[in-house]
């Protein structure tokens, strides 16, 4: 596994004058010295805007912190965040649900009854789909979901049927994955021991598969908790706190906050979006630990399971 | 006809007194027949006027009493005041909630024509084109407003004195040094810097856009203004200048002028304080009777004053470059775009009585609220004009 | 989680990896081939198969899975086998329709075909409103940078029975070319940083330091766009105008150098947007780099460091040549990912409309933020034609990373066809 550092001479180097031989030593030493000085600079040019953000972000929103920005609802000058906290919570818990179901059908669907790389056009929907951009899908969804054929107005509907699309694609792929990297032989056991294959699919599949279901719908949350373009165009915004109703309705979310912050002098709309992005930020350090978390586990158990299946 | 429908008891009811009083209670079934027919919602009866049928700013504003959410949005040059204004009545009125947002003219008309928002405000009136593909949307006056040239040209003290048609050259780039001659010129003894200028204009569709355009038209015709030039509109094609600056909302305009040395932006009236604490002077511009005025509110009302009897029944007319010797050239109504239909009665009861309390001189119309952001309140023709607009609501 | 939430392709906003196509892994049969084939055969590391990856790491790579892993063993690698395809009618024989075991696979195959009808609605909107602007607007569309809504306060005129405003003209040149040329800015800035840092990570850094760049790694990636407008329009930009603003005023006035001098300006420019697309997409780069390093075999490369090469010339003839398929999959899903990207843009670009950035510290706008930013001013054309328009502008930009995707398919599988790695039968 080690990479030994070249400092034998080169294979020709016997027959080749020594000085010459020596000199190009250097210079090959040389250029070996640049090219890991250039991956540092690579490292640091990668760790230190994360710094700069994350660090930025806490250095102006904590100083003003208070705890009622959590209790209080928004004003038109900033005020509190407990309605785009809330609206947040519900669109992506929403999104987890409905894109969840749909994405895990999708790559049931083509784990189990499709062959590999097959599967011909709802693999290549699902991928194409990947690739529209988010804010195709909230003009599409404003002209067809809050204006146009069905007339929700600005609604949590709407958002939530352009965010489910959205990311639905990603669930589908970890399902997929998952599901296919269950060992055949789990498989083959339920068979023998003569279960339906729905039975199957179920109880010896879908468990092992669970793990990295859950991380793709965890991927999914985060990408539904950082959108802004398609929710401009469906959610809106709302000063208070979301209605239970899902049509005409507009909802509050967090990015929006963040976004306002080009449109303004004002100090208090900017602390506002700064408590904003601070809220945003730490749920996705915990999203992202979340998921690392059900990674390990997995893996601490995996070689437990393997053994016992072998 | 209803006499047909009289109970027996008030036909038998004995003697002339007894009369009298059906006759009373014959008229007032038949007036309120009459008027629940006419009205098609069925809200409290006091929504409606009087049995005489006109509005007024006081009938108008009967406020509901269930929980009714309204949204606002449009204009960022109105956003101000509208914030002070829910800022009030929300803690008179807790049951009407309004949520206001600051997103430029345009979006304030399209959101009102589509009717996802109850309330659109906007700087500029409804175009022909607008008002017959949407024909219920109505343009309200609220309050008269400005907008003033504002720069930020380092060592420069006092006001910088410029008009229209050096404005239309600087935005179509073919002045580009604050210390051009045509500039020097409009200010004798005055050391300009050689300094690039920098245009700032608006990337969203922008009542102030309107506003600032229908100027630089009127003051240079057969340039900006001329058939098939660039012309006025909420969004316009600006001609490609080097170094040309795009920002979003006042409060954007307000943040890139203070950022870009050099620059010139248009900015509304009442964001006159922030341009002002950031370092950013305001000009003083040519009217058309050779004055040069300085966005002050007698200015502004002197420019207003001359339009108050020309405004039409339906509120939509540009008071840009006027007559009034001392009146500020671009001045303007700030207006509420409204759908006459509302979703249901209680919106339209509670719309009527936000607009109408806001209207109202001892209300948002008052000193209190309109000084702090500069304005000027509405002539009492135009707040007529307004109330009968407001009446049409349902 | 530890490659999950990395690497996106194609997505506006999101910061999560491209759905690739598993066929995209039956590509380098060259790589497990050699693995089987070469007389270092012997020495080789058993690849592990699919099975035996832990469940976990499994779905997070694949996940994530961009050009798919070029080695052996990857989830989708050779011998991939997903579950045996359990025959579908076999329980639905027995019993009525409506019974659980014969209405759930069918309620099931309904429910995931809804992506692809959702996708079929979104081309048919888009197409349906956006013809008659397209037959308007014609070829100029591509050819100019205007965009002029027209007068809105004149009566409506009408070419070829399309309604619209007098004077309405539209081109989207500007937006095209600011699209293209911030991503392949941000592209050409992310493919050596992402790269460099993967190639620390894997060769120099101590399991744990390498756990905590993955994690910083997930954090840029999932770094919502907004918080990157945030950031870029009040701290990032104006630090940049502010501190390169004397070098950018000393550059001579010479025609290729004039592109960099300039008034720096407030920071909103074509600057600080690549730069911001460039942190967005390194995430993808950096960690498919890092996944796929990890599946170099090392014998390869002992081989060579045997032969008395340096690292950085070991790198360059073996590692680098084995990856580079895959490098390019994932720099054309990443450039995919930069040509959407909107919330950023719209913040750090300036918007501006009606002409290409002369210098780079201009303003500029790309598809993706004007629509984002013009949307609203298009409604306010009671024709329609604007809105027609925008809709035109997004089959554009729909098409454009349509095209990287698939490009970034026909690349990865041309590239590895003609490349061999190092040592194939020696």
């Amino acid at each position: 596994m080690v990479v030994v550092s070249a400092s034998a001479e080169a294979p020709g180097a016997r027959r080749a004058p020594v000085t010459a031989a020596q000199l190009h030593l250097t210079r090959r030493r040389f250029w070996n010295r640049a090219v890991w000085a250039g991956c540092v600079l690579a490292l640091a040019l990668v760790v230190t805007p994360v710094v700069w953000i994350v660090a930025g972000i806490l250095a102006k929103a904590l100083p003003h912190w208070h705890w009622g920005t959590l209790t209080t609802t928004s004003t038109a000058n900033g005020g509190g965040l407990l309605n785009a906290v809330v609206g947040t919570f519900v669109i992506v818990g929403g999104v987890a649900v409905i894109g969840g179901a749909i994405g895990i059908c999708g790559g049931i669907h083509l784990a189990e009854y499709t062959a590999e790389g097959k599967g011909g056009i709802l693999r290549g929907a699902s991928e194409v789909l990947s690739g529209v951009p988010s804010i195709v899908m909230g003009y599409v969804g404003y002209l067809a979901l809050v204006v146009g054929l069905f007339k929700w107005g600005f609604s949590l509907a709407a958002a939530l049927v352009v965010l489910s699309i959205l990311v639905i694609p990603y669930i589908t792929k970890s399902t997929e994955v998952a599901i296919r990297n269950v060992p055949t032989a789990y498989r083959e056991g339920a068979e023998a021991l003569g279960m339906r294959s729905g039975y199957a699919l179920r109880k010896v599949v879908l468990r092992p598969a669970l793990p990295g279901i859950a991380t793709g719908v965890i991927v999914a949350m985060a990408i539904a908790l950082g959108e802004t373009a398609p929710l401009l165009y469906t959610a809106e915004w709302s000063n208070t706190l979301p209605k239970a109703q899902l049509t005409h309705s507009p909802v509050g979310y967090l990015t929006y906050p963040v976004y306002q912050v080009v449109n303004t002098t004002q100090p208090s709309v900017v602390q506002w979006a700064y408590s904003a992005a601070l809220l945003l930020i730490v749920l996705v350090i915990l999203l992202i630990v979340v998921a690392r978390v059900i990674v390990s586990r997995t893996q601490r158990h995996a070689p437990e399971r393997q053994h016992a299946a072998r | 006809m209803s006499t047909r429908r009289l109970p027996s008891a008030l036909e038998r009811t004995a003697g002339r007194a007894g009369r009298l009083r059906a006759g009373a209670v014959l008229s007032a079934l038949a007036a309120t027949a009459l008027l629940l027919g006419a009205c098609s919602s069925s809200s409290s009866t006091s929504s409606s006027s009087s049995t005489t049928g006109a509005a007024t700013l006081q009938s108008l504003q009967s406020w509901p009493t269930s929980s009714v959410s309204l949204q606002e949005t449009g204009s960022s040059l109105l956003y101000p005041l509208f914030n002070l204004w829910t800022a009030y009545t929300q803690k008179q009125w807790p049951n009407v909630q309004i949520s206001t947002a600051s997103t430029g003219s345009g979006t304030g008309i399209s959101q009102a024509a589509a009717s996802t928002v109850a309330i659109g405000a906007s700087d500029a009136y409804l175009s022909t084109a607008q008002t017959t593909q949407y024909p219920g949307l109505l343009n309200v006056p609220l309050a008269i407003s400005a907008q003033q040239v504002n720069y930020n040209v380092p060592g420069l003290t006092g006001h910088l004195k410029l008009d229209g048609k050096t404005l239309s050259a600087i935005y179509q780039g073919t002045i580009t040094n604050w210390n051009d001659p045509a500039i020097a010129a409009l200010n004798p003894g005055v050391t300009l810097p050689n300094l690039k200028i920098v245009t700032i204009h608006r990337s969203d569709s922008s009542g102030d856009t309107f506003l600032f355009t229908s100027f630089l038209s009127a003051t240079d015709p057969t340039g900006w203004g001329k058939t098939g030039g660039i012309g006025y509109g909420t969004t316009v094609a600006w001609p490609p200048v080097a170094g040309a600056v795009a920002a979003q909302g006042n409060g954007g305009m307000v943040t890139a002028c203070a950022a870009n040395p050099g620059c010139v932006a248009y900015i509304g009236v009442s964001y006159i304080d922030q341009a002002t604490a950031k370092g950013l002077g305001y000009a003083a511009l040519e009217n058309k009777s050779g004055n040069f005025e300085l966005p002050t509110t007698d200015a502004v009302a002197a420019e207003a004053a001359g339009f108050a009897t020309k405004t039409p029944a339906n509120g939509a007319v540009s008071m840009i470059y006027g007559s009034d010797p001392n009146g500020y050239p671009i001045v303007n109504y700030e207006y509420a775009i409204l759908q006459t239909s509302q979703p249901n009665s209680t919106t339209a009861q509670a719309v009527k009585a936000f607009l109408a309390w806001a209207l109202d001189p001892s209300g948002g119309n008052s000193p209190a609220y309109l000084d702090q952001v500069h304005f000027v309140a509405l002539p009492s023709t135009v707040t007529q004009i307004s109330v009968d607009l407001l009446a049409k609501l349902h | 989680m530890t490659r999950t939430i990395v690497g996106t392709g194609g997505r506006g906003d999101s910061p999560l990896p491209p759905v690739l196509d598993a066929d995209e892994t039956d590509e380098p049969e060259s790589a497990p081939a050699f693995i089987e084939s070469d007389r270092f055969g012997a020495l080789a590391p058993e690849a592990p198969r699919p099975e035996e990856l832990p469940p976990g790491s499994a779905a997070s790579s694949a996940v994530f899975g961009p050009g798919g892993p070029r080695g052996p063993g990857g989830p989708e690698g050779p011998g991939g086998e997903g579950g045996p395809a359990v025959p579908a009618g076999e329980g639905a024989r027995r019993g009525a329709w409506w019974r659980a075991e014969r209405l759930m696979p069918r309620v099931m195959h309904g429910v995931a075909f809804i992506p692809l009808v959702a996708l079929a609605f979104i081309v048919v909107a888009l197409l349906i409103k956006a013809l008659p602007a397209i037959r308007v607007n014609g070829f100029k569309f591509f050819t100019t940078s205007v965009w002029n809504q027209g007068n809105f306060y004149a009566p409506l005129t009408s070419t070829h029975g399309v309604p619209h405003p007098p004077g309405a003209d539209y081109g989207a040149l500007d937006l095209i070319v600011g699209t293209v040329e911030s991503s392949f800015i941000a592209l050409a800035l992310a493919i050596p940083i992402g790269v460099g840092t993967a190639l620390i990570v894997v060769e120099k850094l101590p399991q744990r330091l390498s756990n905590g760049v993955g994690f910083f790694l997930e954090v840029l990636a999932g770094i919502p766009s907004v918080i990157f407008g945030l950031w870029g329009y009040l701290t990032f930009g104006p630090w940049l105008s502010h501190h390169l603003a004397p070098i950018a005023n000393r550059i001579p006035d010479v025609p290729v150098l004039r592109f960099f001098r300039g008034p720096t300006g407030g920071g909103q420019g074509l600057l600080t947007t690549s730069l911001i697309l460039t942190l967005m997409i390194l995430p993808i780069l950096a960690a498919t780099t890092r996944d796929l390093l990890r599946q170099v075999p090392r014998p390869t490369v002992e081989g060579a460091v045997a032969l008395g090469m340096t690292d950085s010339e070991s790198m360059r003839t073996v590692t680098l040549r084995w990856i580079r398929s895959g490098v390019i999959g994932a720099s054309v899903l990443g450039l995919g990912r930069a040509l959407g990207e909107t919330m950023a843009v719209a913040m750090v670009s300036g918007v501006i409309l009606g002409r290409t950035a002369p210098t780079i510290w201009s303003s500029m706008n790309t598809i993706a933020a004007a629509i984002v930013t013009q949307l609203d001013a298009a409604f306010t054309d009671a024709s329609g034609f604007a809105v027609r328009t925008l809709a035109e502008l997004a089959i554009v930009l729909f098409a454009i990373t349509l095209v990287a995707n698939i490009g970034a398919r026909m690349l990865v599988r041309k590239v590895s066809g003609t490349a061999l790695p190092v040592g194939r039968g020696v």
